[in-house]
């Protein structure tokens, strides 16, 4: 697993337009300790091509040459042939992928991408793909893989026997396996039929169930049941958009806090509380 | 805009964008066949993909986008809709709030709502909590389960009491080839939805629209 247990992480979700998503980043302080989110309304919208965008946005602020070198990297994607490379170049990638296992193809993902960290020494972003995966686990893990995401999400209420393969599937490929319980009403029922663990659980309410329902609250009694039930399972939350709401979930021995409101557009305000995590919170 | 008269075939594209597009052009031209852009080519492709599929089969095609809402019902919607979708899909495993809002928002944006009822038990317990019933149910086991020890069937013995309860529109998944396409047309469903066998082999789509077109009526 990428994250580690006893740091705590604030995870910054993007869900409005790749536009907004790009203006955000520029107020986002760079930390081991802070994780993009690519959100599931901007993946529906805009396609998992999205979480690619992000790590580019984020090399354009943090690292500007190695950006600039990257996007020269390809003088044909200027000319007018590039449609044509660009095709031969799918058609071989399809060669590729029938002739090896996924596992394979993972493998050698994994190799290229230790040997150009190794070598440019380029810190890359943490990115959630919050795909909410229901079904056709191996699949979605593959594309958010394919798409350069460290984690994905499935959901606590999809059928065991695809929370299975997701798990699977994550440590197969290298990335970090995160189950939503939005909605699961007992998330140590679920673990409990699992064959692995996952590295993260997630709980909150839903985005339409909080506007609507205000009495029902954030699950907290829940974290100390899963870090009883195993204590390598990191628990993330949606935890609101304010600085004691961060304070109180992390109080309340969350990992990962996940802020999502005051995200939602470009603010300056998401420096001051990122800056506030990173100084404030141990 | 579905008609309780007619039997429907729906056929989910879940392929690359470009060999989904080749595929529609394939497929006959008949208001009785719907197309799918499946969740793993939407989360793939992005809402794109909805407005090519229209791009392709014209104003008069029916295209179900199979965005899986989980939450924030309206925004998905809101999505599907301004890409020219005919209907989009909410899980019955959200919240009823989410339900609810995708419910009112379809009927605002003049789309078909249809609730996916993959991993749900007791479809009655959902569909009792709802102020408004969505226009389609979709009945179906999962992709994955199907590589469990013990398959789940395919809930056919729930479409006679659904519609005896409820005036809605049953679509069933998970089926195979035409035999089952046939099983769940005679066990009373309105649509089937079929993909896997385009999956493996997207030459027998043709083949099968046009052999339903023609055996079902």
């Amino acid at each position: 697993m990428a994250l580690e247990k006893r740091v705590n992480y604030l995870q910054i979700a993007l869900n409005s337009t790749p536009k907004e998503a790009r203006e955000i980043i520029q107020y986002v302080p760079q930390s081991e300790r802070i994780l993009i989110e690519a959100g599931t309304p901007l993946i529906k919208n805009y396609g998992i091509g999205v979480v690619s965008q992000i790590k580019d946005w984020y090399f354009e602020k943090f690292y500007p040459k190695y950006y600039q070198e990257k996007s020269k990297k390809s003088p044909l994607a200027k000319s007018p042939f590039f449609n044509i490379v660009d095709l031969i170049l799918s058609e071989t990638k399809k060669e590729i992928l029938k002739s090896q296992t996924m596992k394979n193809l993972a493998s050698s993902l994994l190799k290229e991408k230790s040997i150009q960290s190794k070598s440019t020494e380029i810190k890359e972003p943490y990115i959630v793909a919050d795909l909410k995966c229901a079904d056709l686990a191996e699949r979605e893990v593959f594309m958010a893989k394919n798409a350069g995401a460290s984690s994905a999400t499935c959901l606590g209420n999809a059928s065991i026997a695809t929370i299975d393969k997701f798990i699977d599937s994550c440590q197969e490929m290298g990335i970090d396996s995160m189950i939503d319980m939005m909605n699961a009403e007992n998330p140590i029922l679920v673990l409990k039929q699992l064959k692995k663990l996952p590295n993260v659980i997630i709980l909150h309410r839903g985005v339409d169930e909080t506007e609507k329902n205000k009495e029902k609250q954030i699950p907290y009694y829940q974290i100390k049941q899963i870090k009883g039930f195993s204590n390598k399972i990191l628990v993330s939350v949606a935890g609101g958009d304010k600085m004691e709401e961060i304070r109180h979930a992390v109080f309340n021995d969350v990992d990962i806090v996940i802020l999502w409101e005051n995200f939602y557009h470009p603010s300056p305000e998401i420096s001051n509380l990122a800056n506030f995590f990173l100084n404030e919170i141990k | 805009m579905l008609s309780s008269r007619l039997k429907y075939l729906q056929v989910a594209l879940n392929r690359p964008l470009s060999e989904s597009l080749f595929m529609i052009q394939s497929l006959p031209r008949d208001r009785r066949i719907l197309i799918e852009v499946g969740t793993p080519l939407l989360k793939r492709s992005g809402a794109k993909s909805i407005r090519l599929f229209r791009d392709i089969i014209g104003e008069e095609g029916y295209i179900v986008a199979d965005t899986k809402c989980m939450d924030r019902g309206a925004r998905e919607v809101n999505i599907s809709a301004t890409a020219g979708a005919s209907a989009a899909t909410c899980l019955a495993l959200a919240p009823i709030e989410t339900i609810e809002e995708f419910i009112e928002k379809c009927r605002a944006y003049n789309i078909d709502s249809m609730l996916d009822m993959l991993n749900v038990e007791f479809p009655f317990e959902i569909l009792q909590k709802l102020r408004q019933k969505p226009d389609i149910i979709v009945l179906h086991r999962g992709v994955d389960e199907r590589y469990q020890k013990e398959i789940p069937q395919i809930p056919y013995h729930q479409i006679t009491r659904i519609k005896g309860t409820y005036n809605v529109f049953i679509s069933i998944a998970g089926g195979e080839d035409f035999k089952d396409v046939k099983r769940a047309i005679f066990n009373g469903a309105d649509i089937a939805i079929v993909w896997e066998k385009f999956f493996q082999n997207p030459q027998q789509m043709q083949i099968l629209a046009t052999k339903f077109l023609k055996q079902i009526r």
